[in-house]
């Protein structure tokens, strides 16, 4: 009894010692130093820069190898990096693609490659392996039509899928609306796709992957020695081009607010992406703050404006978040998530509102203490992974920051003052100018035009192409064409048009061009004569470029480069029915196949559009529904597996012996455009083509 | 004796040609129940603190399906010294990040945290254990977001049901029949007392294990966790004081006989063992002490699917897709380790079976995979591929057929046998590469194997296994005539 009563009394005592208030939040111990190690940096004699960042932690090593070239603009080819991306790891003038694959996962490596980089992270003792792939990879890499092929329809089925996939889809309409005319708003369609030729892929890999200018980051279970040894055994011998420099825009600033909508049938909920770009590059000085703001806005954990407004008291949605992107060639912010049907709009509204507000009060105390020590602690934090000390060795070295640029990081966070951030939000946010990117069920469509500042939201496709949204069209197609052919010679009747047709028996243009991927001015003249013929040429500096000339029995082409060239049948055949003074005069004659698609809408004027086509090609025709004059042509002409789309855009309709004659035309021909005025035009003159001859 | 040690030594010298780098750590219980593991490692000032509750959806009621995984929406929202919405912010005004994950076996919560901040961590997640807020505004904010997230996760994303398709039928039997996410309309059924009731019987010390790494000093870690945990009331003394909480005087008086005006709030954390008793309070807090709480657990699910099962689904989609599955043994069953390294060979790696022949040679997919989804009471064998443009649904199963009959008619080659070695030594490297990973490893072996320490020894499972292994399996699960097909076809 005794010793029971002993071993009680102790328990109590060590309990009364222990005694807690629950309600006290501990407090922390002084916080410790956070070594930032340096990695090491040494360039090669072919113009790698390297970047070591040792860590022995676990026996494993990455060589991330990273091209320094700018991206170019796909245009019709769109998706082509993509394409070689995909191809890279397709085999070796060593290893097929099966060998290859088979030798990679026999180490239990991972070799991969991008349209940018090729990486390779494996155990140590895999690591001579490991390279020996890596660069057999790099310099030898086939292409193989198979391959291409195959990864080609595989994008085709990609294309499909994506098609149903909303996320996709609203990023592919978020890089279109922020980037037009920009590497990266490049996005692969059906047509683009088939564009794209294993050439193309070949000479893409031969330009971007070039060793001057290149970054390769090693990280991990290796020293400065060994590092050294085996970069001069395995990437000593690549070789390559000049890397390519390619400065480009900072996207679009729009003018109010823009809504655009894709349509995704069956959606239960809509995804939601409030953007617009930002003027902003890696280590600008406003990074900092400007990222505070974000974090503070939309981009940190859960205590963010738009996760406790949106998730936490409206219960709108699971995640609402903005995220500020700043990559190498544009910089944009996205705000928004997933959001019920029925609260999309709302949901907009909201995320406008905390806009507005960010951009005109200075956030709280708290707000910002809470903000930057979450950036504090995530710093210290990402510190574990010894890629984290790499990519910042990388980012210093690629855009030229101060060498302590993350040094001086943690302090330069804590001068960041509220201050600050208002002006931040000013200067780069935006509740008005925003382009409102919705992917969802096209029953809420109604309920977004309040947001559109002019009331009128654009459809874009999966792809972020536009939709064209034809309304049926309220008279036929042979009074369409008619009342065309009223127009430009400005009668009334048929009668009237037949004489006055009949006294037309010649015209000679000269149109002056210009075109911004030209130096030079090009001046282009053109002839026609009753009732066929019609010669074209193109010339600049007293050079002819470009011949051409048909006369319903013999025709021919001429170019500098190829040469002169016969018309075949089918080009004969095919310049009969879109010859003559107007074309339109003899569809009802000729047996041209055309069709009255329907009305559409482009700002706010209403075309007719009418479609020609033939075997090989196909072209819509826009009439001015009021005026009835032709404003565009757009051609699309498949030749081989390419598809060459040609945009002409008339206006500056003038009258010219009773006729009234476009005098501006703006033509976009693939990734090229040229913009001309008629100097010249003189009706029924003295004709004399013996340059033709 | 001298013998058995050196040959002892000779195989830690084999082991050793691994790249493994052996996990030290310590562990122990609480006498309230709690399972601890501590790993200490220097390399960068921070910590992760974690606690796996040994509850997932398998353990839910199926008419009120779902609350696993809302749960752990639920125990973010406060506790009765954390104000509703500050868990989050404490952790990330501290520098930390916090998340949790639910899977059908169990739910895991975690925090990385300065290790300076390690003290706030237990603190957390003690109060977190002893009395969470479980109240009707919570769930009716959390009961909104849970449905989007199942919206944004499931609803909105194209072939994404398949895994609730796929295990309503493989498991008629076993409540492995539902997927995590749950029901909507069974957590809109759902009472208050339903959701306080799953609290009481599944978040409570007996049933927990406090996992910590990083930059942490042992003693000085033991000692913090005594002060917030080993002081939690033992057995059903926890459920008496939550209801000593959160309950009206009345409701607790009816329901305990005694008022709680009598209670002293601080005599549920003082009564241990202690033969003593003055009063009734006491005597009340030291018999409930004494009564473990009970939990149900489920029964393996050993049981083949019944014949061969098809259904066609049709969703939001463009291409076609497949799903088909196998039944596979509980994970600790013997053959698992068989079964991974068979999947390896079909799936594993772009010079893998399944992908060498029908994404790449016969183009019939874009994407073709298996994976081994093993649990804790049964596992499902995956086969799934997305039809390229055109090809049918039937003429992939036929191929997925041929490779699973190819395997059972022919030993596999040396080099895939050596390659999913490779593989697997690979992985259980970089699994080991964070401490939050090491937290979470030690974690579920020691909740799922019994065994901690099965961090260190994973690899020698994998080499136990044989090229006739892998064909054995193969055989015994992979079988034709018991199977589960989906054919995912698009809406019109």
């Amino acid at each position: 009894m005794k010793k029971i009563f002993l071993s009680s009394f102790i328990i109590f005592s060590a309990i009364a010692n222990a005694q807690l208030d629950r309600s006290i939040m501990p407090t922390a111990a002084p916080p410790k130093a956070n070594d930032l190690k340096e990695s090491e940096v040494f360039t090669t004699a072919n113009g790698i820069t390297v970047i070591l960042s040792e860590n022995h932690k676990i026996p494993k090593v990455s060589f991330d190898l990273s091209m320094g070239s700018d991206p170019r603009i796909e245009g019709n080819k769109a998706g082509l990096s993509g394409m070689a991306g995909s191809l890279i790891m397709s085999g070796t003038t060593n290893r097929s693609k099966d060998q290859l694959d088979k030798e990679i996962d026999y180490i239990g490596a991972n070799l991969s490659a991008d349209e940018n980089s090729i990486f390779l992270s494996c155990l140590t003792k895999h690591l001579d392996k490991g390279l020996t792939l890596m660069s057999d990879v790099l310099m030898n890499a086939n292409f193989p039509q198979s391959e291409f092929d195959r990864i080609k329809k595989q994008n085709e089925s990609e294309l499909m899928s994506a098609k149903s996939d909303a996320s996709t889809m609203a990023r592919n309409a978020v890089v279109k609306v922020n980037f037009p005319n920009h590497p990266y708003s490049d996005v692969m369609t059906e047509a683009t796709l088939n564009n794209i030729s294993r050439e193309d892929v070949v000479d893409y890999f031969k330009r971007n992957f070039t060793p001057k200018g290149s970054y390769l980051v090693v990280v991990g279970d290796i020293n400065r020695q060994q590092t050294e040894e085996l970069v001069n055994k395995y990437f000593n011998s690549w070789n390559g081009g000049e890397v390519y420099v390619n400065p480009t825009n900072n996207g679009l600033y729009g003018k109010g607010n823009r809504v655009v909508f894709v349509k995704k049938p069956g959606a239960v909920q809509s995804v939601v992406y409030v953007t617009f770009p930002v003027k902003m590059k890696q280590g600008d000085k406003n990074q900092l703050p400007l990222t505070v703001l974000n974090n503070i806005f939309g981009g940190g954990g859960f205590g963010t404006r738009l996760m406790q407004n949106l998730r936490e008291d409206k219960a709108y949605t699971y995640g609402c978040y903005s995220s500020l992107n700043i990559e190498d060639n544009g910089a944009w912010l996205s705000a928004g998530g997933n959001f019920r049907n029925a609260v999309t709009d709302s949901a907009i509204a909201q995320i406008l509102g905390e806009f507005e507000k960010i951009t005109n009060e200075n956030v709280k105390d708290d707000e910002l203490n809470l903000t930057k020590s979450t950036m504090n602690g995530k710093f210290a934090i990402s510190l574990e992974n010894p890629q984290t000390i790499a990519r910042f060795a990388l980012n210093v070295i690629k855009n030229k920051l101060p060498k302590d640029y993350y040094r001086t990081y943690l302090s330069r966070l804590s001068e960041v003052s509220k201050e600050n951030v208002l002006e931040m939000a000013q200067q780069y946010f935006t509740s008005k100018n925003c382009n409102i990117v919705v992917v969802g069920n096209e029953e809420i469509i109604e309920n977004l035009k309040k947001f559109d500042s002019d009331g009128k939201i654009e459809l874009l496709d999966a792809f972020g192409n536009e939709v064209k949204d034809l309304k049926k069209a309220d008279i036929s197609k042979e009074l369409v064409i008619e009342n065309y052919l009223f127009a430009v010679t400005q009668t009334k009747n048929k009668k009237e048009l037949t004489l006055k047709i009949k006294n037309i028996v010649n015209y000679e243009r000269v149109t002056d061009m210009t075109s911004a991927k030209i130096p030079i001015p090009l001046k282009m003249t053109d002839y026609w004569i009753a009732p066929a013929t019609e010669a074209q040429k193109m010339e600049g500096q007293g050079m002819v470029f470009q011949k051409s000339y048909y006369d319903g029995k013999t025709g021919f082409t001429f170019n500098m480069q190829a040469g002169k060239k016969e018309m075949t049948a089918d080009e004969m055949n095919s310049k009969k029915n879109s010859s003559g003074l107007f074309p339109e005069m003899n569809y009802a004659t000729n047996g041209t196949n055309y069709d009255l698609i329907g009305i559409e809408n482009q700002n706010g004027v209403d075309y007719y559009v009418v479609k020609t086509m033939e075997d090989s090609s196909e072209t819509y025709d826009y009439y001015n529904k009021t005026t009835y004059l032709k404003e565009k042509t757009i051609s699309i002409r498949k030749q081989g597996g390419e598809t060459m789309e040609t945009t002409n855009i008339l206006g500056d309709y003038k009258d010219v012996s009773g006729i009234l004659f476009p005098h501006s035309m703006s033509l976009t021909i693939g990734e090229m455009s040229l913009s001309g005025k008629v100097s010249k035009m003189i009706v029924n003159g003295k004709i004399d083509l013996k340059d033709f001859k | 004796m001298r013998n058995l040690v050196l040959s002892g030594l000779a195989l830690l010298a084999l082991g050793s040609s691994y790249s493994q780098k052996k996990i030290e750590f310590v562990e122990y219980d609480l006498p309230n129940g709690i399972h601890v593991i501590l790993h200490e490692e220097h390399s960068t000032p921070i910590v992760a603190v974690s606690v796996l509750y040994h509850v997932g959806s398998k353990n839910e009621n199926p008419n009120r399906t779902g609350f696993a995984h809302f749960f752990e929406h639920l125990l973010f929202e406060g506790s009765e010294n954390i104000g509703r919405g500050k868990y989050s912010e404490l952790v990330e005004k501290n520098g930390g990040v916090l998340n949790a994950n639910t899977s059908q076996d169990r739910t895991y919560y975690y925090e990385i945290l300065p290790s300076n901040q390690l003290e706030l961590g237990l603190w957390l997640e003690s109060e977190r254990m002893l009395h969470a807020k479980v109240d009707i505004k919570g769930i009716e904010t959390q009961r909104s977001v849970v449905k989007e997230e199942k919206r944004q996760r499931v609803d909105n994303q194209p072939y994404a049901s398949f895994l609730t398709e796929m295990f309503k039928r493989a498991f008629p039997n076993h409540p492995y029949n539902w997927v995590p996410i749950g029901s909507m309309e069974h957590l809109d059924a759902a009472q208050e007392e339903d959701y306080v009731n799953f609290y009481k019987t599944y978040y409570v010390p007996s049933n927990a294990t406090l996992s910590i790494a990083g930059d942490l000093d042992v003693a000085q870690t033991k000692k913090w966790i005594d002060k917030y945990f080993a002081s939690m009331p033992m057995g059903q003394a926890i459920t008496l004081y939550r209801d000593f909480v959160a309950q009206s005087d009345a409701d607790f008086e009816k329901r305990y006989g005694i008022a709680k005006s009598k209670f002293d709030k601080n005599d549920f954390f003082k009564i241990k063992k202690s033969f003593l008793s003055f009063s009734s309070t006491k005597r009340l807090i030291k018999k409930m002490s004494s009564k473990p709480i009970e939990i149900k657990r489920t029964e393996k699910d050993r049981s083949p699917i019944n014949g061969v099962i098809k259904a066609e689904i049709f969703d939001n989609i463009q291409l076609p897709a497949i799903f088909m599955g196998y039944k596979l043994p509980e994970q600790r069953s013997d053959d698992a380790y068989a079964l991974e390294m068979l999947n390896e060979v079909l799936s594993g790696g772009s010079s893998s079976r399944i992908n060498k022949t029908i994404v790449e040679k016969k183009e019939m997919a874009t994407f073709a995979f298996s994976f081994n989804f093993a649990l804790e009471d049964a596992g499902v064998e995956i086969f799934a591929a997305i039809a390229s443009n055109g090809v049918s649904l039937d003429s992939i199963q036929k191929e997925f057929d041929a490779q699973i009959e190819l395997i059972k008619n022919e030993l596999i080659s040396e080099d895939e046998f050596q390659k999913a070695r490779n593989k697997f030594e690979n992985d259980l490297v970089s699994a080991n590469s964070t401490i939050a990973g090491i937290a979470e490893n030690l974690a579920d072996n020691r909740v799922y194997y019994g065994n901690a320490d099965r961090v260190n020894t994973l690899m020698n499972n994998y080499m136990k296994v044989t090229r006739e292994d892998i064909q054995r399996v193969a055989k015994k699960y992979l079988t034709q005539d018991a199977r589960v097909i989906l054919h995912y076809l698009p809406k019109k």
